[in-house]
């Protein structure tokens, strides 16, 4: 009950006409920034903050919040119509999305994005009205042993992720493993494969990688096999509705990756980006179609979709329980409501209920405007598609660049954006599946980090990973998840022979 | 990379032209002033501390009025500052060009990993300060830092997170404080973490034993219902809000302070007349209501210098950090 009447007043919050504007214009920005490649959330928010000044901080937070996950909504669809993820969080979303697009089904890809991210942030933000004081304490749990753990189950989805050759998938997520590691390691200050360049220093940039070997890729592989402009357009939006069968098939999808995709994004550092690939993974070792897969499975845009919308509402957890920032968006909404006085943490729910109750009721608001909003501009947004071929690929070809440049103002990401396209082309042309990698890349660096942090607590006893029981969990279900599969072939093989 | 990975890093503001007229630097005719945008770089990704001392003053300034051009906001991200550095070194004398800095600048370069430092650029001015602090979890045994540092001489092992790597300001200004409570600086099993926030929920979840981070980071942290407690401040004497119960580690028989400053620094060879104008409007600002409301909310303590002082305490700085630097074996070549 108690629940209800704090979101009641959250309601009488978010309600007012001034904040009802705020949820729309952020969820309205949200979803352009999130549209173009390169232009993520965190500069939108970096560049929103001066307008919060002056504002009430609830106002604040409502249209930044709003921006953010309206970024992550928005963000799928050039995933799907141009295989370009506009955020890191979507990248999942093109495995069987951008298939789909190229089917004739964008419509239908769209409308299911549309769909399980609405369901995804609005389950997601149940679960944030009614656990999130509790869930202060689930975020804390995770120590150095624990995300390493998490980081090995979720390195295990490399062999579902491998179609063909699991020894190419796993090539593949040791490329991902070593450009992770690239820039300055955190715990001795040594520079790896640097190259004694300044600009590696940081190491890569996760989209520069992902929109080379995705997009700049296809890119390459059309101009490659297509021959410009002979195909005809293909007409190909497609209907945008659902038969019933297909919607009871993406109902518990949408469901489980939401549930998942929340959690996740409770942690801090892990995200929508790792909430996505697990969402999909897990789903494509449970589905009985798992093979079709990235060929268009629709669960294979329900699942990542749902998961990092539910991952992005997770993330307020640390933010509004803890007053710490789980990702590079919540760290820049955090200074936003240190600038506006309000100190996100324990205090914040007894001193500022406002604030928190405020946004939470507005996240509701914002998830139904972003449906209403999106699903009637599907049908003009995908007639991208019907653009010559020439045309289509040079606008991917500037949308990677601009995205990529627009991050950084450095001409050396434009020539890294470059190799990595003519990476995914040689990878492709050869067989090696680029998840693997992209996946690596994500987990690589937390993996390690966490693995010698862990070590350095412990005096180099590795026993830490085992005595501390979520992390021990974890690492029996990564096991199990590898021994499945051989234990269910042994006892087919066995079955066949008597 | 972890989180930092997601980070787009690229934003910029321009905040519109002051349009007030007479200001109190009401401007003589042989004085300098700029005759176009100033950028103002944060040589960091947005959110960080840098960032957001670039993003209040140009703020501030701009709605006082206190300058005749607007200030913009640029990131530029890399090699924890080394990337911007090597930019702004190769824009000699542009007087339209400034950066925010800290212990960094002076850091970095001696464990080798930046060509340039504090000597390579024109010191304008310090701003303000912040301070470290040392935090344990709520039911954890140790009273005070005393009986801390004595865990630490008894049990080596015994894990103080920080927010930043090896060799930098978390690191430093803990292993300051081993030595001088008669500790070996390298005996501290210092473990890095991705920031001050990641630190503390590692603390909260007891991963680690304690944590050393920023007073005006924690401060947010403490109070009643707080799941964290705090042993000691590196300041000369006690802060004032949240942090007026925590004691300074001189109370507690350590002599040792340690600053966190903050301060703005401009390209090499600046003419002294821009130098100038800049060390006036900053000194300005100081005073300014919207200034110290600010400074307020996020914990900060002035700590203004001249062009001339900060430099000679950047040198100072620079001697104290490669004493702790070499006892900790990071010096860089």
């Amino acid at each position: 009950m108690e629940a209800l009447n704090n979101l009641m007043y959250g309601f009488s919050i978010a309600l007012e006409p001034i904040n009802l504007f705020y949820v729309f214009a952020g969820v309205f920005a949200g979803t352009v920034i999130g549209m173009l490649p390169g232009l993520g959330p965190i500069s939108a928010l970096a560049l929103m903050i001066p307008l919060t000044f002056g504002m009430e901080p609830s106002s604040g937070l409502i249209l930044m919040a709003g921006v953010y996950y309206g970024a992550i909504f928005g963000g799928s669809t050039s995933s799907i119509l141009l295989n370009a993820p506009g955020v890191a969080g979507t990248v999942a979303t093109s495995f069987d999305g951008y298939p789909m697009a190229k089917q004739g089904m964008a419509g239908k890809a769209l409308a299911i994005a549309a769909y399980a991210s609405f369901i995804g942030g609005t389950v997601s933000i149940i679960f944030l009205m009614m656990v999130a004081p509790l869930l202060g304490r689930v975020a804390v749990s995770f120590g150095p042993a624990e995300y390493f753990s998490l980081m090995v189950l979720g390195l295990t989805a490399v062999v579902s992720l491998s179609d063909k050759s699991l020894v190419k998938g796993l090539i593949a997520a040791v490329v991902g493993v070593m450009i992770s590691i690239m820039g300055i390691d955190l715990q001795t200050g040594t520079e790896r494969f640097t190259f004694g360049t300044v600009h590696l220093l940081d190491g890569i940039e996760f989209l520069v990688v992902a929109l080379g070997i995705f997009a700049l890729a296809e890119v390459f592989y059309m101009l490659l096999k297509g021959g410009g402009g002979k195909e005809q357009p293909r007409n190909a939006i497609g209907s945008l509705k659902l038969s019933k069968s297909e919607v009871k098939d993406i109902a518990a999808p949408i469901g489980r990756s939401s549930i998942l995709g929340f959690f996740t994004g409770v942690l801090p550092g892990a995200g929508a980006t790792i909430g996505s690939f697990l969402g999909y993974s897990m789903e494509k070792r449970l589905a009985k179609d798992g093979d079709t897969f990235g060929k268009g499975n629709i669960k294979g845009v329900a699942a990542p979709e749902s998961a990092n919308n539910a991952a992005c509402t997770g993330s307020f957890v640390p933010l509004l329980t803890l007053g710490v920032p789980g990702s590079g968006s919540t760290a820049v909404l955090l200074g936003a409501l240190l600038v506006m006085g309000v100190s996100p943490g324990p205090a914040m729910l007894v001193d500022r209920p406002d604030v928190f109750w405020g946004v939470v009721a507005s996240m509701y608001l914002g998830n139904i405007f972003l449906l209403v909003l999106n699903l009637p501009l599907i049908p003009l947004i995908a007639k991208i598609l019907d653009m010559p071929r020439p045309l289509l690929l040079s606008l991917i070809l500037i949308f990677c660049m601009i995205g990529v440049y627009g991050m950084s103002f450095s001409v050396f990401d434009l020539l890294l954006l470059l190799g990595f396209g003519l990476l995914g082309l040689g990878m492709r042309l050869f067989g090696f599946p680029a998840a693997p990698l992209i996946l690596a890349l994500i987990l690589g660096a937390i993996m390690e980090e966490s693995m010698r942090r862990a070590l350095q607590i412990s005096g180099g006893d590795w026993s830490i990973f085992i005595d501390k029981p979520i992390s021990m969990w974890l690492l029996i279900i990564a096991a199990l998840s590898l021994m499945l599969p051989l234990v269910k072939q042994a006892i087919k093989l066995a079955k066949a022979r008597s | 990379m972890t989180a930092k990975q997601h980070l787009t890093r690229f934003s910029a503001i321009v905040l519109p032209l002051a349009a007030v007229v007479g200001m109190s630097s009401a401007a003589q005719a042989d004085e300098w002033t700029p005759t176009r945008n100033i950028e103002f770089i944060a040589p960091a990704n947005p959110g960080g501390g840098w960032d957001t001392l670039v993003r209040t003053t140009s703020r501030v300034i701009q709605e006082e009025g206190l300058a005749e051009r607007s200030f913009g906001a640029i990131n530029v991200p890399g090699g924890g500052g080394a990337v911007a550095w090597a930019q702004i070194a190769r824009d000699s004398g542009n007087p339209h060009k400034l950066f925010a800095t800290s212990p960094p600048l002076i850091l970095v370069p001696l464990a080798g990993a930046s060509r340039y430092d504090h000597t390579d650029f024109t010191p304008i001015a310090r701003l303000i300060t912040d301070y470290s602090i040392v935090l344990v979890r709520n039911d954890s045994p140790y009273e005070d830092l005393p009986s801390l540092i004595e865990a630490m001489e008894q049990n080596p092992q015994l894990s103080v997170g920080g927010g930043s790597a090896p060799g930098s300001m978390d690191h430093i200004s803990m292993a300051g404080l081993a030595a001088a409570a008669g500790l070996n600086a390298s005996d501290v099993n210092y473990i890095p973490f991705s920031g001050g926030g990641e630190a503390m929920t590692s603390l909260m979840g007891g991963h680690v034993e304690a944590v050393i981070t920023g007073a005006g980071e924690a401060s947010g942290q403490l109070g009643e219902n707080s799941q964290i407690r705090a042993l000691g401040v590196s300041s000369p004497e006690r802060l004032g809000g949240a942090l007026a119960e925590v004691p300074t580690y001189q109370e507690q028989d350590i002599d040792y302070t340690f600053d966190i400053w903050r301060g703005v620094m401009g390209t090499p060879d600046m003419p002294a007349e821009a130098v100038a104008y800049y060390e006036d409007l900053f000194s300005q600002m100081l005073e300014t209501d919207g200034w110290q409301q600010a400074r307020d909310q996020l914990g900060w303590i002035d700590a203004y210098q001249d062009s001339e002082e900060f430099g000679a305490f950047l040198d100072e700085q620079k001697e104290q950090f490669s004493t702790i630097l070499g006892d900790l074996g990071l010096l860089g070549e």
